[in-house]
């Protein structure tokens, strides 16, 4: 009986242990959110030409280390950083997720006030979540002044496009059958041959919204769509939809990302997004993906430097990566044959449930209507 | 604290049972009453299972509440509402066409999945079948591989103009290609062998726990091999069929893998594709969220319900009892050799052939049929894609650390509670049953938000380290332990821990001493699912894990995001290499510590 009684203290005396150990480490960083806004008022002030030496200056106090919330995939991410641990001496930990899960992440700490994130790269629509509740900072950097008025935000900036286009496979449709514009993928030719994406909603906001401004009634587009859906099957996942495409196990998808077909092409998948002319006239919806300062971060000079770099020579390890940088590059191919039009992310971020509902009804039609 | 007072050991462990100051308190009455209730709390059987009941509770709770709480209050804070409800099933939803799909899908499924998982135990612990080394590591293979893998490689077989399976085999042979996987059948196929395993493990711990006497005696009293098999074995095994298939019905109710790449193909949605979308858009619709996942937990409150009701005279399933047995295997016989087919049979088509497709795609650029062209491209850039990936080794480390965390916690806690459960008259033990169920509900996305919501406040050094991952598996694990523990509980009969109280053995020893090691199959079973799965989950991994402390199943993640379908294919073929490599060792160690084998039968 001694030893269950010795055992009973033993295992009394380690909980409450445990518990005084795990309250003693309490965490605030109240007093770093203050710091940083104070950084982020105080670099804004500053003449152009001084900011990146302050934030480098500023960025040795914070211990040379910076947390970055992204949805760039881990080949993107890993050569970026890379690149910008090395220009600024900057080490970054990188949280890698999904877009929702990088916003739903952000969301959480903030509101708890302990923001995890010093800086964000990730998709448009989660960043204007972020940026519509606040959370965000303002960036007014000299790097801005390459970017196009309509890749700046309201605290955020484009830095690379994911451009909309179908997508086919060159064994399975030839020259004489390829799309040369959205409206072709309704035509009976196609039926059975298509694949329309899940959660594709935005692309189809901005087609609609396309061929609402360039003089089609909506009566008009809803039976362009009609078409479309009867002409095609349901998939999930674009990089899944493009391993069955190089497979050949469907021949045409509706709307693929064009990095995701090129990097398909890179290893060597009998797909592409061009016709054989090279010259594609069907209208490019590139959708952006932006960087931001989190309000509150722990380390804001490195996230400067992070928005900053972004918007400069991270622009060139994008072209490098072969993807679509937001701002001129010299030996960015990745737009060739494109045909570029704009993107509207403020309806589309504005109205997603909207075109989420519409689009949904549009799936549920799909294989089975049909002329 | 009456959760302690059982219908086995009623002495306490306590100082007041030493017979000195048990008089002196007697004469006392009430402040000897009084004084018990404080001391028993405080022996260490009280200590033991109060904690266990107070951490699975807390475990159980926590998402629970999270979910709940933006379930029914309304939007603008201020009361309680249903309007989430209307907005999950009301209106444009399709709700009644997609529950019926979904319920169609998880009952086929768990139907098959019970069938498969039962003849192979069957035939694995109680008959002399040949090969039975390579069947049991071989059954669970199909629960190793990525869900996404499994079902894609089931797309390159059953393809309905392009599968392998039909353009190399039927259409040559029989001029049709009549394999569809994009129907509901191909869906209940591939989610059924999935699923498999499930059922397998347990069957197997609950046929290794079965005293063959009842059946010898059947048998004796004239009753042919099919009557025993109908009236002897099969009702004896009820607490485990029970519990399988009710896991398995749930999960597959909850699964979106293989709904989501072979059901829209057709159009056949099922409820949970409203979950996926509910929980992708923002700002998140938890309310909606929520009533779905309601919706689920009042079918899986229902089932254990059921579940206990079906074993409610509980002396009929306690097969282990105060006499030695030795499980004797039916001599097969002449249909030896058969079954022996059978089982390679079964094991061509559900191990080897889409891990086969994996091996083949794991070694292209890109997957194409194979045809001499593809066949002459084959290389091994993609194995060493994955061993130079930066935190592959550190994400190994952490996954087995967490796995063997998880499935090591997760089976205590649920000894312990199904004693509880199963053994005293406490007050709320059946609640505290359904509570250890109910995390099987919660998406694993509101689980890491719920998690992440708590640790956030919480003045502990938790949010941000593997011990928020360990919480979370733990908890999303718990229902499977609980399943496992419960039914090889159940198969014990009470006299063994009476005649070890009566031989002065205390409470812990008894646990210790005579249940741990009758449970061990059971245990042993549900530590290996969950070490298993618990190497797959991303849903609350995606949402918790920290730079540095990479699992697994982010790696994967990872490399299907990038678009390299076939290094995730090399993945998941050193995946299945190495779990099936540690499965073996879990046995081998558990044979050494008396674990009964079917190896010497």
């Amino acid at each position: 009986m001694r030893t269950t009684r010795t055992t009973t203290l033993a295992l009394a005396g380690l909980l409450i242990a445990a518990t005084a150990t795990g309250c003693g480490s309490a965490v605030t960083t109240s007093s770093a959110g203050t710091k940083a806004n104070d950084f982020y008022a105080q670099i804004a002030g500053l003449p152009k030409d001084q900011q990146v030496a302050k934030a480098t200056e500023v960025a040795r106090t914070e211990g040379d280390t910076l947390s970055l919330y992204t949805s760039m995939t881990s080949d993107v991410a890993t050569p970026v950083t890379q690149a910008f641990e090395k220009k600024y001496g900057i080490k970054v930990n990188v949280f890698r997720g999904t877009s929702e899960t990088v916003l739903q992440r952000t969301l959480q700490e903030v509101q708890a006030g302990k923001a995890g994130a010093d800086a964000l790269e990730t998709n448009f629509a989660e960043l204007m979540a972020l940026a519509d509740n606040d959370f965000l900072a303002d960036f007014n950097g000299a790097a801005l002044d390459k970017v196009d008025s309509t890749a700046k935000f309201p605290q955020w900036t484009a830095t690379r496009l994911n451009v909309f286009q179908p997508a086919w496979n060159t064994d399975l449709v030839k020259p004489a059958d390829e799309p040369h514009s959205w409206e072709d993928l309704a035509l009976p030719k196609y039926k059975g041959k298509l694949t329309l994406e899940v959660s594709d909603s935005d692309w189809y906001a901005n087609v609609t919204k396309y061929w609402l401004d360039h003089g089609k009634s909506q009566a008009e587009v809803d039976s362009l769509w009609q078409d479309i859906a009867a002409n095609s099957k349901v998939a999930k996942g674009h990089v899944t939809m493009m391993q069955f495409l190089s497979a050949g196990q469907s021949a045409i998808q509706a709307m693929n990302y064009t990095y995701i077909t090129d990097h398909a092409i890179a290893a060597g998948a009998p797909v592409t997004h061009l016709p054989r002319s090279g010259v594609s006239k069907i209208p490019a919806f590139p959708r952006p993906n932006g960087v931001a300062m989190v309000k509150n971060a722990q380390r804001p000079a490195s996230a400067w430097l992070f928005y900053h770099f972004m918007l400069t020579d991270g622009q060139k390890e994008l072209v490098k990566l072969k993807l679509t940088p937001s701002t001129k590059v010299p030996g960015d191919k990745s737009l060739q044959g494109i045909t570029l039009v704009p993107f509207d992310v403020e309806g589309v971020s504005r109205d997603a449930a909207h075109w989420d509902k519409k689009y949904d009804a549009l799936l549920r039609s799909a294989g089975k209507s049909g002329k | 604290m009456s959760l302690t007072s059982t219908t086995t050991a009623t002495r306490d462990d306590g100082p007041a049972s030493r017979p000195g100051p048990e008089h002196r308190f007697r004469r006392k009455g009430p402040v000897h009453r009084l004084l018990r209730l404080i001391r028993r709390p405080l022996s260490l059987q009280g200590l033991l299972v109060g904690a266990t009941v107070i951490v699975v509770g807390y475990l159980a709770l926590v998402p629970l509440g999270y979910l709940i709480h933006d379930t029914f209050l309304s939007a603008d804070g201020s009361g309680v509402s249903l309007d989430a409800f209307a907005r999950a099933y009301g209106g444009d939803s399709h709700a009644g066409e997609m529950m019926l799909n979904s319920l169609w899908f998880a009952i086929g499924s768990a139907a098959l999945a019970l069938l498969l998982g039962t003849v192979l135990a069957y035939v694995q612990v109680r008959t002399d079948t040949p090969f039975k080394g390579l069947f049991f590591a071989a059954s669970l293979v199909p629960l190793i591989v990525p869900g996404i893998l499994y079902t894609t490689a089931w797309i390159f077989l059953a393809d309905p103009s392009t599968g392998l399976l039909n353009s190399l085999l039927f259409t040559p042979l029989f001029g049709s290609s009549p394999l569809n996987i994009y129907s509901i059948w191909g869906m209940i196929w591939v989610q059924g062998l999935h699923l498999a395993p499930v059922a397998f493990l347990l069957m197997v711990a609950a046929f290794r726990a079965m005293d063959p006497s009842l059946e010898e005696s059947a048998a004796m009293s004239g009753a042919g091999r099919l009557t025993v098999l109908r009236r002897i074995t099969m009702p004896l095994l009820r607490p485990a069929m029970i519990s399988s298939a009710l896991l398995m019905f749930i999960q597959s109710l909850e699964s979106f893998e293989v709904p989501g790449l072979l059901g829209l193909q057709n159009g056949i949605y099922v409820f949970t594709s409203r979950i996926y979308f509910v929980l992708r858009s923002y700002p998140i619709d938890y309310g909606a969220a929520g009533a779905y996942a309601i919706g689920l937990l009042v079918i899986a409150v229902i089932g254990v319900l059921l579940s206990s009701w079906l074993q409610r005279s509980s002396r009929n399933y306690q097969t282990v009892g105060g006499k030695a047995f030795r499980p004797r295997p039916v001599e097969l016989g002449r249909a030896r050799a058969f079954v022996g087919a059978g089982v390679i049979l079964y094991f061509l088509v559900t191990v080897i052939l889409p891990v086969g497709v994996l091996v083949y795609a794991s070694l292209l650029k890109y997957y194409a049929a194979p045809t001499r062209e593809t066949l002459g491209r084959l290389t091994l850039d993609n194995y060493r894609a994955v061993f130079t990936q930066p935190f592959a080794l550190t994400a190994l480390k952490n996954s087995l650390v967490l796995g063997v965390g998880a499935a090591t916690v997760v089976m205590l806690l649920a000894s312990i509670v199904a004693w509880v459960v199963l053994r005293t008259k406490a007050p709320g033990r059946r609640i505290l049953d359904l509570l250890a169920f109910t995390p099987i509900v919660i998406p694993g996305l509101v689980l890491g938000l719920a998690l992440a919501f708590v640790y956030l406040r919480m003045p502990l050094p938790v949010y941000g380290t593997l011990l928020i991952l360990l919480i979370s598996y733990c908890t999303r694990y718990l229902p499977y332990g609980m399943r496992y523990a419960s039914s090889a509980m159940a198969q014990m009969s009470p006299e063994l821990e009476e005649s070890a109280a009566v031989s002065g053995a205390s409470w812990f020893q008894t646990f210790r001493r005579v249940l741990l090691p009758l449970m061990s199959g059971g245990i042993l079973a549900g530590w290996v699912y969950i070490l298993i799965v618990s190497f797959r989950e991303l849903s609350s991994t995606i949402l918790l894990y920290s730079p540095g402390k990479e699992v697994l199943s982010v790696l994967i993640w990872e490399q299907f995001e990038n678009g390299q379908f076939t290094t995730l294919a090399a993945l998941g073929v050193c995946m299945v290499t190495l779990l099936v490599l540690l499965v073996a060792i879990a046995y081998r160690l558990g044979a050494r510590f008396g674990l009964q084998s079917d190896s010497a039968n």
